[in-house]
């Protein structure tokens, strides 16, 4: 197989969203088929060439002699490649539903393709600055998404996001530099690239700017205190919030700090100095912070953002450590959660969707209409929370084998950490279930009252929400009588992530054994 | 070969999920006597079976069975081991009578289709977790045993009951996740997970991090007791009885709470090893919280108004006996807790059937409303009264013997002044165990007279105990307006079999407690 191939994998997406508001589609299913159809094509494809994978690199691309965009393929980028473009199409799908009752659709769809093949790139990136280049047009794509409803809430979200997002650029950028300067080349290599001859006695310096460009990635994957955007652009269509906020987008922050510790600066430079505490501090502290804010969010969509916070920073801890147990923690976990949280939200979005619901306390009784959404949603909470035979206790396991293996002194605590969290994940995705199975609804009244009620409160929202055009009048409250599980194209997505939360717990070595495999470049 | 131990395992799972799916309108709930009858029908069909086949499994020679691998060195393992044999056979027995109790109890619950699908997992989830063999096949299946039986607790739907089923849930939690923090690091430090009797910590490896070990251990003590109703985590056990159906409570305090000292028993005896922990602080905590719990809830309980949430009380104080007894590391210790184990799981089943048959009969939840019970239904109090006279320890009932081995396991074990402090709480327990059971038995037979404010009623109750005592039949229906306990009759046979057993079963094994005691001491000689 070609290096060539790689860059059809990040082109083709591009080209073919950008494609769709020029394209004269007859009719909306005439779009759906071809959108599909694009984003089928570049999943099987990303397949293909990952079973294959192609030797060498292409440049597709040449800023200057030593600066380019150019793509290779290695074990950490199929990984993340792997996931994503089993992901898309399903999201996709899922999405066609979801957006019925959406507006400016073709945009929609035009963005939500394009950034498929952005996060293609990421993954694909040969070295430090083609990530950088994909990582910053990431942030540009996606924008239109978050504010995709234009309610003043969903605009001042996309404001968030985006001074979050270049900020957190601007301090990777800095990373970039010194390692251009101080490595032997920008590329990714197992191990990491700085000449220590180069550095001399700037070591600190040099650890000082590790730091600066951890936290500039970490941005995306929301650590504390950079969190604050995650569970404001919740206002975005759930396909967004459960592919883009629940995966692509965030794993990405993860899957960039996973380069720079792994395969720019180096392990071997890293661990166990200052720096590595640095990091370790504020991520274990979000893990708790994450849960804590979804166990005090009344908000259905919002509650989930809060506990991707929490859980991303799971993944940051396995990178944290810097051993290669740690990155396989950190992989295996990068996947369970993929899977648990996207199912999760694809859940609300269903539940949004065919009731117009959006608030925890309004779910009463529904799981007696909703019977095979709550089932499922249970499913994922019990995985989330890490119960043995789903996939989240797989990647908790990992973890914190990795944890316990490094001797790390703040490993011990993070172990804690993950079981407050544990525990915090059961009391607010549990307690969900029970509302929707046990309890007797409310009346249509109290609903429409409750949802008034917390929109007044909620500061975020103050403004023109009851009046505006879409959140609201797009999800009208449905009466309790009439609210009914939703079509194939919702369910078959959950089902199959139900069926690779349950593969992924019993049966996990496979992926484990791949995942070694990876980390055992590494020293 | 050792693959038909799954069979009792997923036999009554598969069943009861089978009745929790949604059926057809006409199936559901209409309580029609014929819908009725076949669920109790298919529900003791397949629980008697489930049970013949785990004793079959349990009593017919070591097996093991490995059911796949979940990851390197970590397989789902089960095995028959001494412990498995004792703790499913208690557990069947009771969950055998009290499902035929239930029978008649949940009529006036309702929804009943619900309680048995859950009631039937439930025995699927707790045979796996008697023949779990290894520490992660354990915790699957603690976790499993927490989430399946929280439904039965909030049963009724009220949202008291709801409030006190999630209360049960993340206390369980809690302890499940402290469980499972100290299996990450035995898993690290010993040299297998696999239940081994005497230990499989290894010892040069754990050296230099005896300080992190001691302190697993100790978070698996408080995470497991919490099943066990030990303090700090035992808040649980008297919100979520009382809200539970009769049947639901008996089996949370006779059977569940002892899975938390099964699970206490596997880590400490069969992982860590006693040598390990003995004459450590943890130890010492471990000693002192058992005993704090045992005086603590003694006093709740006797200080408690209404019925059931005294019986929950109760059951965190004499469930801490045994963990008292484990926690003294020696051989008699053991043995008293392990006989404990037993006699308390089936006495505890009785008082609770009693309770709920005051509730089904009369709605009397209320210990002083059971005034005068005894004289409407004797043979119920009776069986109460034996029950608790076992509790007591009143020889030669059954509470004697474990009380005995308890007591000299402590004086015999080396532990400085819990060895006289031990006996000298578990007697002042024993006597506020007194207070509290035998005071509802001696007003059930022999109703005050009051003076005062109920002047009225207690003349009209006066006149009815002479009445009766003269050996008269006839009673002036005004008596039996004001009467509280008017028409109230005696339990109905499906209730009273069952009780009467677990009744007899508590004074007869105090009667001829030999084979058992041979049995427990062989568990306790393998791990000491």
């Amino acid at each position: 197989m070609r290096a060539f191939f790689l860059a059809v994998l990040v082109l083709l997406p591009i080209v073919g969203g950008a494609l769709i508001p020029l394209l004269p589609f007859r009719s909306r299913k005439q779009m759906m088929i071809y959108t599909e159809g694009v984003v089928l094509l570049n999943s099987l494809l990303a397949l293909l060439v990952l079973t294959n994978r192609p030797e060498g690199a292409f440049v597709l691309f040449r800023f200057t002699s030593n600066l380019s965009l150019s793509f290779s393929l290695d074990g950490l980028g199929t990984v993340f490649a792997a996931l994503i473009s089993v992901l898309w199409p399903l999201a996709t799908l899922y999405a066609f539903e979801y957006m019925s009752h959406e507006e400016h659709e073709k945009f929609f769809f035009m963005f939500y393709t394009m950034t498929f093949g952005i996060t293609m790139g990421i993954a694909l990136a040969e070295d430090l600055v083609t990530m950088y280049c994909f990582y910053e047009m990431l942030t540009l794509v996606t924008l239109p998404l978050v504010i995709h409803t234009l309610t003043r809430e969903a605009v001042l979200a996309g404001r968030t996001y985006l001074y979050y997002s270049l900020g957190g650029a601007a301090f990777a950028f800095i990373g970039v530099i010194f390692i251009l300067v101080y490595g032997t080349s920008a590329d990714f290599v197992a191990g990491g690239v700085l000449d220590l001859t180069k550095i001399g006695s700037r070591t600190n310096l040099l650890l000082l700017v590790y730091v600066l460009c951890f936290f500039g990635f970490s941005v995306k994957a929301a650590m504390w205190p950079f969190s604050g955007w995650l569970p404001k652009a919740g206002v975005a269509p759930t396909p967004v919030t459960a592919l883009l906020h629940a995966v692509a987008v965030v794993k990405a922050g993860a899957f960039a700090t996973m380069r720079i510790t792994y395969y720019s600066f180096g392990t071997e430079f890293l661990r166990g100095t200052w720096a590595q505490t640095a990091v370790l501090i504020p991520i274990v502290f979000t893990i708790v912070y994450g849960c804590s804010r979804a166990l005090k969010e009344t908000h259905l969509k919002r509650r989930l953002a809060w506990s991707t916070v929490s859980n991303l920073s799971y993944i940051l801890f396995g990178t944290a450590l810097m051993t290669p147990l740690g990155l396989v923690g950190a992989l295996c976990h990068m996947i369970c959660h993929a899977v648990i949280k996207i199912c999760s939200f694809f859940c609300a979005g269903a539940v949004i969707c065919q009731s117009g619901r959006e608030y925890i306390h309004q779910l009463d009784g529904l799981g007696k209409k909703m019977p095979k959404v709550f089932v499922i949603f249970t499913v994922s909470g019990l995985a989330l929370m890490g119960v043995p035979g789903l996939a989240g206790f797989i990647s908790k396991w990992n973890l914190v084998k990795a944890a316990l293996d490094s001797a790390h002194p703040l490993a011990v605590v993070g172990v804690a950490a993950l079981m407050i969290s544990a525990l915090l994940t059961a009391i607010y995705m549990l307690t969900i279930s029970v509302r929707a199975f046990v309890l007797s609804p409310k009346t249509e009244g109290e609903v429409e009252n409750l949802s008034h009620g917390s929109l007044a409160s909620d500061r975020s929202s103050s403004t023109e929400e009851a009046g505006n055009a879409d959140a609201s009048a797009a999800h009208k409250i449905v009466p309790y009588e009439e609210v009914k599980d939703p079509g194939w194209m919702m369910l078959l997505p959950l089902v199959l992530f139900v069926a690779a939360m349950l593969v992924i717990g019993l049966h996990p070595q496979p992926l484990i054994d791949a995942f070694t495999q990876i980390a055992s470049a590494i020293q | 070969m050792g693959i038909w131990i799954l069979i009792p395992v997923f036999l009554p799972v598969i069943a009861g999920v089978l009745l929790l799916l949604p059926v057809k309108q006409e199936d559901i709930g209409d309580g029609s006597r014929e819908s009725l009858t076949r669920l109790h029908t298919v529900t003791a069909a397949v629980l008697v079976v489930s049970a013949v086949l785990a004793l079959l499994a349990a009593w017919s020679g070591d097996n093991s069975y490995t059911w796949f691998e979940l990851m390197e060195g970590i397989p789902i393992y089960f095995q028959v081991d001494d412990v498995s044999r004792l703790f499913v056979t208690v557990f069947s027995i009771a969950w055998v009578l009290v499902c035929f109790y239930a029978f008649t109890y949940m009529e006036h619950e309702g929804k009943e289709r619900r309680f048995f699908g859950f009631y039937l997992i439930v025995y699927g989830v707790l045979v796996a977790l008697c023949f779990s063999g290894n520490l992660v096949t354990m915790y699957l299946f603690y976790e499993l045993m927490t989430l399946t039986s929280m439904p039965m607790v909030l049963h009724s739907g009220s949202r008291e009951s709801i409030m006190a089923a999630l209360k049960y849930l993340f206390y369980s939690m809690c302890g499940a996740y402290l469980g499972l923090f100290a299996i990450f690091f035995l898993y690290k430090y010993c040299d297998s997970i696999t239940f081994t009797a005497g230990g499989t910590l290894n010892l040069a490896l754990a050296q230099g991090h005896t300080g992190i070990l001691l302190a697993a251990v100790m978070a698996a003590l408080i995470g497991f007791g919490a099943k066990a109703g030990m303090f700090p985590l035992h808040a649980w056990l008297p919100t979520a009885h009382p809200v539970a159906p009769a049947p639901a409570s008996a089996v949370l305090s006779g059977i569940i709470a002892k899975a938390g000292v099964l699970s206490i028993v596997r880590v400490v005896f069969y992982i860590v090893g006693a040598d390990f922990i003995r004459g450590t602080w943890v130890q010492t905590a471990w000693m002192t919280l058992s005993l704090l719990t045992v005086f603590m809830g003694s006093m709740l309980a006797f200080r408690e108004k209404v019925v059931k949430k005294r019986l929950a009380y109760s059951t965190v104080s004499q469930v801490s006996y045994i963990l008292f007894g484990l926690s003294v590391l020696s051989p008699t210790g053991m043995e008293g807790a392990l006989l404990h184990v037993v006699f308390h799981a089936f006495i505890k089943c009785a008082l609770f059937l009693t309770a709920g048959i005051f509730i089904y009969r009369a709605g009397l939840s209320q210990v002083d409303q059971l005034e005068g019970i005894g004289k409407k239904m004797p043979k119920t109090l009776w069986c109460f009264t034996f029950a608790s006279l076992a509790l007591v320890g009143i020889p030669p009932a059954s509470g004697f013997i474990s009380k005995w081995y308890l007591a000299q396991g402590a004086l015999e074990a080396n532990v400085g002044i819990f060895g006289w402090a031990g006996p000298a709480v578990l007697l002042l327990s024993a006597l506020l165990t007194a207070g509290y059971l035998l005071s509802i038995v001696t007003n059930g037979f022999f109703p005050k007279v009051k003076s005062n404010a109920h002047t009225a009623i207690a003349a009209e109750k006066n006149s009815l105990l002479e009445n009766s005592a003269g050996g008269t039949q006839t009673e002036t229906s005004s008596c039996q307006v004001s009467d509280p306990l008017a028409g109230v009759t005696e339990a109905p046979l499906g209730m009273l079999i069952p009780l009467a057993i677990f009744a007899a079963l508590s004074i007869l094994l105090g009667v001829f407690p030999n084979p058992l005691i041979q049995f427990v001491s062989k568990i306790a000689a393998a791990v000491m």
